[in-house]
């Protein structure tokens, strides 16, 4: 919108078209922020009604019929959230706490040692953590929920962590130089601007937790991944399709919530 | 029969499944790798400018759009990606490596895209007032500059498809999945636990012998004037 | 605004005699999404040889300015000449080869040697191995670097100065015309600083190049320029030697911007060893002590140690101290004050007294040059 030629353009309209253009930086702004927010939605959205047209064209035989019902995977969705849902809850709970103890002064030491052996651990295959907790304890969605909690436990410990070490330290000296005890610097200071570190974390177990959560259909503790087993088992591709369109549906659709949230966190705590 | 007699007993197929854990993973993120770095060269731009259209608006259009796809990729479940290429790729090799290679696509591409884009802005400034232009800038400065990043994005990479390929024995592809897949459909038998237990452990070794291999490369590749 | 009828007894005429080398008509440079021009309607000619500093508050076009000579900003309007030739559209980049540049932060490339960093323009241009390597070591030696010592170094393993000086030897590497420096001191320690332009100035004696210069330092701008453009938003407000600029600013931008104390930094111009000095006797020639010239003891190698006489005043109460020859007035106060002398014993390179510069004469110096003028 230059207007290096026309000089002698009436003020007012410079006027309008400035404030236009200032209400189209905003929308802009907004969009480079946030665009990716409505893309993975749509890709959702496009993946679904492809898989339904597709398998809505297909002749399907009485087992497909039985094993695509809706009860079938209503059910099968729903066992697999509440793999997720407590499993998330349980490293939230157990891996948060540590993660700060572990920020401590006094547990510092420990902290080299931790996330050494943090990452070796996160080099076990969780398919193989799963099923070996099976052979410990028992088949089942407790021995799953286990599992699940261990598989994940370590990336957010990891980010709690990293993200408390992150915190700027002429803040915490500040802090203490203001006389706040070391208790109240951490709650007042260090955790609040550690939360978007740790809102990560969680997030990347909410996304761990979902795809491990289909293996637990391999011990007995159900879940979409069922529906896949039940797939390969009685080879029929249209199940195998809808099976891994419903999963990777559901991922990208809890990631997507976690991640506004996210957002959400990231924008309050500036 | 005690672990180590299993172990030495079976020595044979469990050096191959070994190896072949390795090698599938070697290929997919050689190729994902290739890829990104290559898709991350040819997309890597400045910010575009909003008042002008330019050919940077479709460069950094891609380069946003396939971050944003390769990480929803990343997002599916191994099982469902896997489940989703069988009938396109049948069972066995190809569906392991092509969904390897999907997963391998964003850490590197991401870290492509970082790498290129923090490189000191002085140097670049000064590589231009040199009269380099800008392909030599890209290829001679930025991707040296940018290599370390790179290079850690193919690690971390790695590590992740090493578990991800696990998964894979589920679809028949090659790899230590295998006795998971076998121990956990013999349950009671002999040996069952054994074979989870070897299909586990021996993830390790894979992954040890990658740090070793990257460490090398890094050593060998990694120009001597950044090296830390 | 080319200024060259100002002239002053002090600093020779600089232009005169040497076709221009940089000639900047009709400039102008407005950014996208600006109406306002960055800079706007700059002609500037820079003589053959000529150390030109730009200089200005931030925001004021001179960066803009340096780096439209070599078309890193391409001009919206006007043309630029170097050496008689158009460039204003030619290839930038084969362009910006035949120009040298330094920058603040020396932007050396952190993966290159020493070597091969001094060595890059020599080898787009395609000179073959061993003359990049001996040119290499030229210019290391130049800059004051033992070769053998720094070529296979990398930039982090050097100095803030040391990387500087690098920079500077990269510029010449391929031997341009033209150098543009971005305010290449500007982020240094003064100390280095210092030492920094007086090497900087040594070297410029031996190359003789054409040197466009941005500084946001009046201090850097007097002691190395033969010329100081001041620009203010986009605009050159004055484009003189430094001796008018601070002497006779064109308008009252120039003269705030110089600032109080223009009449000290003007001292450091003017030169030790173009001043009518007061005879100096030792004490061999001067058995009898005559009135109204200054006697001092020398030692064995013939350097003043002491007063024996002053003409009206206490020669023995007065401490004596030496300034090189080779320095300015600024030193010479600097010294006095240093030493609570009201007077001072310039001395040449082997210590041995030359002259003798007043307190008093140095004002009245000053006088009678401002008066001339």
């Amino acid at each position: 919108m230059s207007t290096a030629t026309s000089e002698t353009v009436d003020t007012q309209a410079e006027a309008a078209v400035e404030e236009e253009e200032k209400k189209q930086g905003t929308f802009a702004r907004l969009w480079f922020q946030h665009y990716d927010l409505v893309i993975l939605p749509m890709i959702v959205i496009l993946l679904l009604l492809f898989l339904f047209l597709y398998v809505g064209t297909r002749d399907l035989d009485t087992i497909e019929v039985r094993v695509l019902a809706f009860d079938n995977v209503q059910g099968l969705l729903a066992q697999h959230l509440y793999l997720v849902l407590i499993s998330t809850i349980l490293v939230l709970v157990i891996a948060v706490p540590v993660g700060i103890l572990l920020s401590r002064r006094s547990a510092r030491r420990l902290q080299g040692p931790v996330l050494a052996i943090g990452g070796f651990g996160q080099a076990l295959p969780p398919f193989g953590v799963l099923l070996l907790m099976a052979f410990a304890f028992s088949f089942g969605p407790t021995t799953a929920i286990v599992g699940l909690t261990l598989a994940a436990l370590l990336p957010v410990l990891r980010n709690t962590v990293i993200g408390l070490q992150q915190v700027d330290q002429s803040l915490i000296e500040a802090a203490r130089g203001m006389g706040m005890t070391s208790r109240a610097t951490l709650f007042r200071v260090e955790v609040p601007l550690a939360v978007p570190v740790i809102v990560a974390g969680l997030r990347v177990a909410l996304v761990l937790n979902v795809g491990t959560a289909t293996l637990a259909s391999y011990i007995g503790a159900g879940g979409l991944g069922e529906l896949v087993q039940q797939a390969l088992r009685l080879n029929r591709i249209n199940v195998l399709l809808v099976a891994g369109g419903i999963i990777a549906a559901l991922a990208l659709l809890i990631d997507w919530l976690a991640g506004v949230a996210e957002r959400i966190v990231v924008t309050r705590s500036g | 029969m005690n672990y180590l007699d299993y172990l030495s007993s079976n020595s044979q197929q469990i050096l191959f499944l070994t190896q072949a854990h390795f090698l599938v993973v070697l290929i997919a993120v050689g190729v994902g790798s290739a890829i990104s770095i290559v898709l991350g060269l040819a997309v890597s731009t400045g910010e575009p400018n909003p008042n002008r259209f330019s050919l940077d608006w479709f460069a950094t259009g891609i380069r946003e759009g396939s971050l944003v796809f390769t990480a929803a990729l990343l997002t599916v479940p191994s099982l469902a990606l896997y489940a989703l290429f069988l009938p396109f790729t049948g069972l066995g090799v190809t569906t392991a490596i092509v969904v390897l290679t999907l997963y391998s696509l964003y850490t590197v591409l991401r870290n492509t895209v970082a790498g290129l884009t923090t490189v000191d802005r002085a140097v670049l400034e000064s590589a231009r007032g040199l009269g380099y232009s800008r392909m030599r800038r890209l290829l001679t400065i930025q991707l040296p500059l940018a290599w370390p990043v790179i290079l850690n994005g193919i690690r971390v990479t790695t590590l992740i498809s090493i578990s991800i390929a696990v998964v894979g024995a589920v679809v028949q592809g090659p790899g230590l999945g295998t006795l998971l897949i076998n121990g956990i459909s013999r349950i009671g038998a002999s040996n069952s636990f054994y074979q989870v237990l070897t299909g586990t452990l021996f993830c390790l070794v894979v992954a040890a012998v990658f740090e070793i291999f990257f460490a090398i490369v890094q050593r060998l590749t990694i120009p001597r004037g950044i090296r830390v | 605004m080319s200024d060259t009828a100002d002239q002053t007894v002090v600093v020779p005429e600089s232009g005169a005699g040497r076709s221009d080398m940089i000639v900047l008509e009709g400039v102008e440079k407005i950014y996208p999404g600006s109406t306002q021009p960055a800079v706007s309607q700059l002609d500037l000619a820079i003589a053959q040889g000529d150390i030109v500093m730009l200089i200005g508050p931030s925001g004021c076009g001179k960066t803009t300015t340096l780096k439209m000579i070599n078309r890193l900003i391409e001009p919206t309007a006007g043309r630029i000449l170097l050496d008689g030739k158009d460039v204003t559209h030619v290839n930038g980049d084969q362009l910006r080869r035949q120009i040298g540049y330094v920058i603040q932060q020396g932007g050396l490339f952190p993966h290159f040697s020493i070597a091969d960093n001094i060595g890059v323009v020599p080898k787009m241009l395609g000179w073959d191995k061993q003359r990049i390597k001996e040119r290499a070591d030229e210019l290391l030696h130049l800059v004051g670097l033992e070769p053998s010592t720094f070529r296979d170094r990398y930039p982090r393993q050097l100095s803030g100065g040391q990387q500087q000086r690098i920079g500077v030897a990269r510029a010449l590497a391929a031997d341009p015309p033209v150098m543009l420096m971005d305010e290449p001191f500007g982020a240094i320690d003064p100390i280095t600083r210092d030492r920094l332009q007086d090497e900087f100035l040594e070297i410029q004696r031996t190359v003789g190049k054409t040197i466009a210069f941005v500084t946001h330092d009046l201090q850097e701008a007097v002691k190395l320029g033969d010329k100081i453009a001041v620009f203010a938003t986009g605009r050159l407000e004055q484009y003189a030697d430094p001796d008018t600029i601070l002497t006779r600013p064109a308008n009252d931008f120039v003269s705030d911007f110089v600032g109080g104390g223009a009449a000290v930094r003007r001292l450091s111009l003017v030169e030790l060893a173009h001043l009518e000095l007061h005879p100096i006797e030792t004490d061999e020639k001067a058995a009898d002590s005559r009135n109204g010239v200054a006697v001092a003891e020398v030692d064995g190698s013939g350097k003043p140690v002491s007063w024996r006489h002053l003409p009206g005043a206490d020669a023995a109460g007065t401490p004596l101290v030496t300034v090189p020859i080779s320095g300015s007035v600024y030193d010479a106060v600097d010294v006095m004050l240093d030493g609570s002398a009201s007077l001072v014993a310039v001395v040449d390179d082997e210590g041995r007294a030359q002259g003798v510069l007043h307190w008093n004469d140095l004002v009245g110096g000053l006088r009678t040059r401002k008066g001339d003028a």
